[in-house]
């Protein structure tokens, strides 16, 4: 797939996956542009007629003149009808079109690495897959079928009238391609795009600027600088203002004469025939033509002002297709053609070197590995602890084993297999993750342990809520495990959320188990039952944990000490507190830590 | 009009020059076509007389088509600036209001109300208005002009045919006004279905982690994919349903010229009107009708963008907190009957607390039990529903909101930094501050060190909600924003302290930096850390049900207590397999 085109040829690349519904509205909407012509042809046609009886007008043909006010209705009522029919037609194309999209871009980003999002905020994703894909609705279901249309109109109506009268028809086409030729001098080229694109930057500082306002309004108004950031936020937004007056001036005039034109197509004609008529005053089959025209030229502009806007409409819609497909163009986590399955489970970090890539986002970051080197293995059935300072990179070597990125050196293995080996679904039914920030959906704390093992039954899913200590104060919730959670429904204490996700990776039941520690935000009268709960999970599994506090991690099987993305020491508690290093510093603060008073006069420590 | 109201967001008078100059410029767009009627009506003339054709006139009238377009091009000059222009500057007031609003609301409103939602009213549903005011309101009024004064002008030359041409017209507005409640509960189904798809997104988007965990992402995530589906279907269905209903009306005006053409030939028949007279309304039949259909879509429009302006003019009546003194000299808090509660629910039952000056005192309790919301009633987040909150001896109610809260600082979990340096974000405690007290204070948050290790010091910028730090280095820096205000009370919650574990002893130490020498309030999880606390209060259920020194509630034996065991269980636990 080509992925390079832009603008126009791009958006009609994205409108062709429903070519078939968009071919059917095209031609619908044609027929309907012939069908509303026809009410002016009838008037034309009773005109005719009087003007011929002008003298005596009882001599008419009556039934003639009815005749053609019928067909006006008919002409009407079929334009009527069959833009319904193209309209619907064109709409369902654009809204499947849109919902493909959507499911094309949310697949697309389940398959990125979690380093996209650290880069990428979650809003402007959201605003992208909301708001730019919206508007191509606008193109797919409005722009095309009236670009059909009045194409339609125009050619039907142009051949008609040269006919006719070439001179007339030239006359009529006049003030139009000047309208045309006037707004378009004004949209495209380089310095349209500029200012366009210009327009878009500032558009965007007033929206970040909002965003800060509304945003930080609680600690501006704590800390009294409501009137100073008020000014800030005004300031911006009137420079905004500023801009858009300035921008809107520009296209004042060049605006006005194509709607002046647009609306000037008799101004051109009358002349014309009047010259022409002046010279043969006697021939009433000129008188009219002359008539047709004055009649008809409106139905040549009006449709034309569905364009106005047409050029801007169209490079706003493009600039939105543009951020789709950067999204899109983000490349996924690499599969393998022929995955491996792991027999055993333990895992092995060799010669392990990863940097976060923060090589797009700014030239000033600079590259700083978060692991070099890293060796060690973490046998089946032990408990390996990560300790170390923030930013040591536990959480970093945690996150390398579910692929949540790819290491750039080295290799890690399961049970011998190199993880980039194996499928990813195969991966994640392999390893469970309780988080730091556990994650529930909007959903019945039923649906949300059921998460962990979809086809677990309820006494399964019963007994590792029982397991995770969450049984209880789920019982006691009005609708127990029917209850929604969030949104309306019931919101869950954050060590009450930590239980849920708890009970769904026990329901999950994988060999490999990776934690962070994640007890720190537990309220304390729940601190003990998750730690019954973990210690439920743990039983006979491969596990990381990423511990901060280092009393409970004492008895494990393995400590491995990080600092700066290096293993600079390894062991058991007992070996690791007599060798006087990282880990005999850590284990003083933290039993300092653990003894702090809130008190006022002697600080401690 | 309720809905000129909302449309405006409370300021109908907008309205006004937009709309008188679009009427000005559309009376002078009609100028073309009467010309033209002119013309064809010569040329009728000279037909039915047999005399030779005015040309003379004709010619004038080809002049006065020239002049005309002059006249056009002028008459849109101001209605084109006060579409645009006007636009942009009726936004930037509404905006500055609602921002100005903004500021004097609750903090208990703020922080109820999502962020994102309260931006995208700033900015979306302004756009909506500004649109609605400049350009749908404008062109919906002057696109009238022409039908009604050609109304007018027809009813004068002949009341048959005028009332014949526009005789549809009742029935069109009866259907769009009959199914206005249909039309209205399928808009909000989208409206609904697509509010829906927006949280599922952004569900998918926050819990990309677990999603990619369980493998649930793309398609299988099931209610993503349904509720993009719904939507979908949602947006078909009010192109299906609602279109008919316009078009339906559409055809009913339209089909007045064929009424018109009949009830004319059968007057010319009898005699009973002349040529030159039906020959007008003919010609007037074919402009007439696209003004009013494009009138019928500029209606459903504004009536779509009502809902931006009703949920601005909500907004804006919320109530803001009331008090106008300066905030006391003395800084004794005192609590007294206080209820209070979110909704229905009560959270605080007639409870009374007293905290003198310079004491430390910490509030206890299972969680639920109102611990926080005391703290955030202090803070005026909200007023007390009954009772009263005194600092200095003097209500809270009648001190002005930003005076009482320049007496208080705070340190919560979520820290808000601006996208600014580091150095101006410490700064905001306490305006114009110099170099050298930033650096003061950031030492004793015991951040000076970490702050100096980043590449520009304290210069380094840092990111939108200020993300490139760890959250205990956020923390810290929320700590020396607090010791430069200087403030004389504080308010705390102590589970800050444990947000980055490794950086424990730091934030502790700054914590009890800032603390020194004032009335401080702590709420507490972990009993251990307040021990020496003046006043130790254990809530309950919204209500106190103990109160004393640490020594005094280990000797009830009540609920202090047995917090106390269980806590001191869960620190002795290890993990090993």
């Amino acid at each position: 797939m080509d992925k390079k085109k832009t603008g126009i040829p791009r958006l009609l690349e994205i409108a062709g996956e429903k070519r078939g519904l968009l071919i059917v509205s095209g031609t619908l909407s044609s027929i309907s542009a012939v069908c509303m012509l026809i009410p002016y042809i009838s008037v034309y046609f009773i005109l005719a007629e009087l003007l011929k009886n002008a003298s005596n007008p009882s001599l008419a043909n009556g039934a003639l003149m009815i005749h053609w006010g019928t067909i006006a209705l008919i002409g009407l009522i079929s334009g009527i009808i069959t833009m319904y029919l193209s309209g619907l037609s064109s709409h369902i194309a654009a809204y499947r079109i849109l919902y493909g999209l959507r499911i094309k871009l949310s697949t697309h980003i389940g398959k990125l690495p979690l380093g996209y999002f650290t880069q990428t905020s979650t809003g402007t994703i959201k605003k992208t897959m909301e708001q730019n894909v919206e508007k191509i609705e606008n193109f797919v279901a409005h722009q095309l079928p009236d670009l059909v249309n009045v194409l339609a109109t125009v050619i039907v109506m142009i051949i008609a009238m040269i006919y006719l009268n070439p001179l007339l028809t030239i006359a009529c086409i006049i003030p139009l391609v000047l309208g045309y030729s006037v707004q378009a001098s004004m949209r495209t080229g380089e310095k349209a795009k500029e200012n366009l694109k210009y327009y878009h930057d500032s558009l965007e500082r007033i929206n970040a600027s909002t965003v800060q306002y509304v945003r930080g309004m609680p600690v501006i108004k704590v800390f009294g600088q409501t009137v100073h950031s008020f000014r800030k936020f005004y300031e911006d937004m009137i420079s905004y203002r500023d801009y858009c007056v300035k921008y809107s001036d520009q296209f004042q005039n060049s605006y006005i004469i194509f709607k002046v034109m647009l609306g000037s197509t008799m101004t051109f004609i009358l002349p014309i025939g009047v010259y022409l008529l002046s010279r043969e005053p006697e021939n009433i089959a000129f008188a009219l033509t002359l008539l047709f025209f004055l009649i008809m030229a409106p139905g040549i502009s009006v449709p034309m002002y569905k364009f106005t806007n047409f050029a801007a409409t169209i490079a706003d819609i493009s600039e939105g297709v543009e951020r789709i497909d950067k999204i899109l163009s983000e490349k996924p986590i690499q599969e393998i053609k022929n995955p491996q399955v792991p027999k055993r489970f333990d895992i092995e970090f060799n010669n392990v070197s990863f940097s976060y890539d923060l090589a797009d986002t700014s030239s000033t970051s600079t590259r700083k590995e978060a692991l070099s080197n890293i060796n060690f293995k973490s046998k089946q059935g032990k408990v390996t602890a990560l300790v170390g300072p923030s930013g040591s990179g536990k959480s970093t070597i945690a996150n390398l084993i579910p692929r949540f990125w790819d290491v750039e050196e080295g290799g890690i293995f399961i049970g011998g297999v190199n993880i980039r080996s194996i499928k990813t679904e195969d991966l994640m039914n392999i390893v469970s993750f309780v988080f730091q920030d556990s994650f529930l959906f909007y959903d019945t704390i039923y649906e949300n342990i059921l998460v962990g093992k979809p086809n677990a039954t309820p006494e399964e899913v019963y007994a590792a809520a029982r397991a995770a200590q969450c049984h209880e104060f789920i019982e006691k919730l009005p609708q127990g495990y029917d209850t929604l959670i969030g949104e309306g429904g019931t919101y869950l204490s954050g060590g009450e959320e930590q239980r849920v996700s708890v009970a769904r990776a026990i329901l999950k039941n994988s060999p490999i188990l990776v934690f962070d520690e994640a007890t720190a935000f537990a309220d304390p009268e729940n601190e003990y039952q998750m730690q019954l709960a973990l210690k439920e999970l743990m039983q006979n599994k491969t596990v990381i944990v990423i511990a901060h506090r280092l009393s409970s991690i004492q008895d494990s099987d393995q400590i491995i000490v990080l600092d700066e993305g290096h293993i600079v020491e390894k062991g058991t508690h007992e070996k690791l507190r007599a060798a006087n290093g990282l880990y005999r510093k850590m284990w003083d603060a933290y039993t300092d830590a653990g003894e702090w008073k809130i008190q006022k006069g002697g600080i401690i420590a | 009009m309720k809905i000129l109201y909302n449309i405006t967001a409370g300021n109908p008078k907008k309205l006004r020059k937009p709309i008188v100059f679009s009427v000005i410029s559309n009376v002078i767009n009609i100028l073309p076509f009467t010309l033209v009627m002119q013309a064809v009506k010569i040329i009728f003339e000279s037909y039915s007389t047999g005399a030779p054709i005015d040309t003379y006139k004709l010619w004038l009238t080809c002049g006065a088509l020239f002049l005309s377009m002059i006249a056009m091009f002028l008459g849109e000059i101001p209605a084109y600036r006060f579409s645009f222009r006007g636009a942009y500057m009726v936004a930037a007031e509404g905006r500055a209001k609602l921002a100005e609003h903004l500021r004097k609301l609750p903090l208990g409103y703020l922080t109820s109300r999502d962020p994102g939602d309260l931006g995208n009213m700033m900015m979306g549903d302004f756009t909506l208005i500004e649109h609605c005011i400049s350009h749908l309101m404008p062109q919906l009024v002057g696109g009238l002009v022409m039908p009604i004064i050609a109304f007018i002008g027809l009813l004068f030359l002949d009341w048959r045919m005028a009332v014949s041409m526009f005789a549809a017209l009742p029935i069109a507005i009866l259907i769009i006004a009959g199914t206005s409640k249909l039309q209205r509960r399928v808009g909000k189904r989208h409206m609904e279905s697509k509010i829906y798809a927006a949280n599922r997104l952004q569900e998918y988007l926050n819990g990309i982690g677990t999603i990619k965990a369980y493998n649930l992402t793309g398609e299988r995530f099931v209610r993503l994919e349904k509720a993009f589906r719904r939507f979908m279907m949602e947006s078909i269905k009010i192109e299906g349903f609602l279109q008919p209903i316009v078009l339906t009306a559409i055809a009913c005006i339209r089909a007045g010229l064929t009424v018109m053409v009949f009830v004319g030939t059968h007057l010319l028949l009898g005699g009973e009107l002349n040529v030159i007279t039906f020959v007008t309304f003919l010609i007037v039949g074919t402009r007439v009708f696209d003004p009013l259909t494009s009138a019928l879509g500029n209606f459903s429009e504004v009536h779509y963008d009502e809902q931006a302006g009703e949920r601005i003019v909500n907004l804006l009546n919320e109530p803001i907190l009331p008090g106008e003194k300066i905030a006391p000299e003395g800084h004794d808090i005192i609590l007294k009957d206080v209820t209070f509660g979110y909704g229905d629910i009560k959270v605080l039952k007639d409870i009374s607390i007293e905290m003198p000056e310079g004491s430390l005192t910490a509030l206890v309790g299972p969680s639920g039990s109102g611990k926080s919301t005391v703290l955030k009633l202090i803070a005026r987040f909200y007023d007390p529903q009954k009772g009263k909150i005194l600092i200095g001896n003097e209500d809270m109610k009648i001190i002005e909101p930003e005076s009482l809260l320049q007496k208080v600082s705070m340190v919560f979990q979520d820290v808000y930094l601006f996208q600014d340096t580091i150095g101006n974000n410490i700064r905001f405690g306490k305006e114009g501050a110099t170099q050298a007290e930033v650096e003061e204070a950031a030492k004793r948050a015991c951040c000076h060190d970490f702050i100096m290790k980043l590449p520009q010091g304290y210069d380094t910028p840092v990111g939108e909600g200020g993300s490139t730090l760890s959250g205990g280095e956020k923390q810290r820096i929320s700590i020396a924003r607090a010791i430069l205000k200087n403030a004389p009370v504080v308010l705390l919650d102590e589970a800050t302290a444990s947000l980055d574990p490794e950086n424990e002893v730091e934030i502790q130490r700054a914590i009890n930096e800032l603390i020194q020498g004032r009335t401080v309030i702590v709420v507490a999880h972990r009993l251990k850390t307040v021990r020496s606390a003046d006043n130790i209060i254990v809530l309950d259920e919204g209500k106190v049900v103990e109160q004393g020194t640490h020594d005094e509630l280990i000797l009830q034996k009540g609920l202090y207590y047995d917090l106390w065991t269980i806590q001191q269980k869960s620190s002795r636990w290890k993990m090993s397999s």
